[in-house]
């Protein structure tokens, strides 16, 4: 009985161990899946790495809203980004990454609240 | 009707002539453009931006910061995985650099790419990398670096 509780648990952590990873992977892809939803597209790792930038940024201060968040895209997105898009980009890297930052999102789209 | 024989004569001598002009022509592109290149561009081995910059270290930095974050954010990791040491090396050369003038620069630029044994790039090949690898990052730095403080030591932190 107990060796049968240590298999599972075993069979438990092995699955973690070796599911963890890819789960982890598939944020990067669902969000330049996304993206691409968007017309966005460029290489899945800059959009991931800048997306993280942006949550550390508007996170730490350093960007201090999401207008703020969305000049820095809007600066390093590629040129012909449209501002619809900028900020599409920067709803779904909140949404992805910092999900904590979503209410400085919607006090920009519902500012008089 | 027969062409008359001394004109394709000179027809042939005509295409012999062509021929080796042409040879020389490709032999001559394929030993000049290399030097050419490197006469002929003010972006070898640091890009000219770089050397005719009024911008500190610091100020390029900020504008690497948030015009070139990627390439920032990679910069202050691989930085942070040095010693302290060499950490401080690579700033005590990036202000010594933007200290000297252009033509000092440039002939610093010159003495590092042939200078291999330099401890500074021994310890850390790619010390200079945000500052000198990239014409394009370059750019994107010296066309911003003017709005930033001149002092900020917090941008070698990320």
């Amino acid at each position: 009985m107990r060796l049968g509780k240590l298999g599972v648990m075993a069979a438990i952590t092995t699955a973690t161990l070796v599911l963890a990873p890819s789960a982890h992977a598939d944020v990067d892809t669902d969000f330049a899946n996304e993206l691409h939803g968007y017309g966005i597209y460029g290489p899945r790792d800059y959009n991931a790495w800048l997306a993280k930038i942006t949550c550390d940024r508007l996170g730490s201060g350093r960007d201090a809203g999401a207008e703020k968040s969305a000049e820095f895209l809007s600066h390093n997105l590629p040129r012909g980004t449209t501002t619809a898009q900028t900020w599409q980009f920067l709803d779904a890297a909140i949404n992805t990454y910092c999900d904590d930052l979503m209410p400085m999102l919607a006090s920009v789209a519902e500012p008089n609240r | 009707m027969h062409r008359p024989r001394h004109a394709r004569g000179t027809r042939k001598r005509r295409a012999f002539r062509a021929g080796i002009a042409i040879l020389a022509g490709t032999l001559a592109a394929a030993v000049i453009p290399p030097m050419a290149q490197a006469d002929g561009t003010d972006d070898f081995p640091i890009p000219h931006r770089m050397i005719v910059t009024t911008c500190t270290a610091e100020q390029i930095l900020a504008a690497a910061r948030d015009y070139v974050p990627v390439y920032y954010a990679r910069y202050i990791v691989d930085k942070h995985n040095k010693s302290p040491e060499v950490q401080q090396a690579a700033i005590d050369n990036a202000h010594y650099f933007y200290s000297l003038s252009p033509s000092d620069r440039r002939a610093y630029s010159e003495e590092m790419v042939t200078h291999f044994a330099d401890p500074m790039t021994a310890s850390w090949p790619n010390w200079a990398k945000i500052f000198f690898n990239n014409k394009g990052v370059a750019a994107k730095e010296t066309d911003h670096c003017a709005d930033y403080p001149p002092g900020d030591m917090s941008v070698w932190d990320g």
